[in-house]
């Protein structure tokens, strides 16, 4: 029996609201007049999200994410965990950063990112983008040494043209794990 | 007050950390991301030169 709430006050309730399964195309927890968008349990220990009456997204059993957003089914999403932008000339400064409390300017396009938050271990994926505008672009940027690689922190060097270390104006990382 | 975090390096030279905007204090970020035993000093930015020509000729004085 559907029971149906009229007012403007809502559910205040101190127990627990138990809803069914549901499903893609018939969310257990939808909206009035688009009843194929909404939450639903696709199994155990899983949150489902439905949108069109097609699932967009999950919490899986194991309490990874996963979506869809164009991949073509849903699938887990692995999260970029740290991002940093900063200008390497002049006074080094920071523009933006995530999960970033500082970077080290050790000299001459040689960097340390600090995270703000470690990483559960040094086997993340770390990925480099820079540039100026000087026309120096080709640039690249290494990772040091496995001893500077660590849970909380990776150092790396920016060079120009393979030729030396460099300071570059856009110095961009992003770590996934 | 836009501050910088200074140390002598094992090879002689000076490293410079750039706090970033994360929430933490400046002496919070000193306490975990100078490397341990290392003496620091907390400075303003305007007394870091800009013209890093010689970057990695610069020293550190206490």
């Amino acid at each position: 029996m559907a029971i149906t709430l009229d007012g403007t006050s809502g559910i205040n309730s101190s127990g627990v609201i138990v809803a069914p399964d549901g499903s893609a195309s018939a969310p257990a927890i939808t909206n009035d007049g688009d009843t194929n968008t909404g939450i639903f349990f696709p199994g155990a220990d899983r949150i489902g999200f439905a949108k069109g009456g097609a699932q967009c997204g999950e919490f899986d059993a194991s309490g990874n994410f996963q979506f869809n957003s164009g991949y073509g089914s849903v699938a887990t999403a692995y999260g970029c965990r740290a991002w940093v932008n900063f200008n390497g000339t002049g006074t080094v400064a920071i523009r933006a950063s995530g999960n970033v409390s500082s970077i080290t300017d050790n000299g001459t396009g040689d960097y340390t990112v600090n995270f703000t938050t470690a990483m559960p271990d040094a086997n993340y994926a770390v990925v480099f983008g820079n540039g100026d505008n000087t026309g120096n672009i080709t640039q690249s940027a290494y990772l040091y040494s496995s001893a500077t690689y660590t849970s909380s922190s990776y150092r790396f060097t920016v060079k120009n043209n393979g030729v030396g270390p460099y300071d570059a104006t856009v110095i961009t990382s992003t770590v996934s794990r | 007050m836009n501050l910088r975090i200074i140390y002598q390096t094992d090879e002689g030279g000076v490293s410079i950390i750039v706090p970033a905007d994360c929430g933490l204090t400046i002496e919070q970020i000193a306490a975990k991301d100078v490397p341990a035993g290392k003496p620091y000093q907390i400075v303003d930015a305007s007394e870091i030169p800009t013209d890093r020509t010689f970057r990695n000729a610069w020293e550190y004085q206490e």
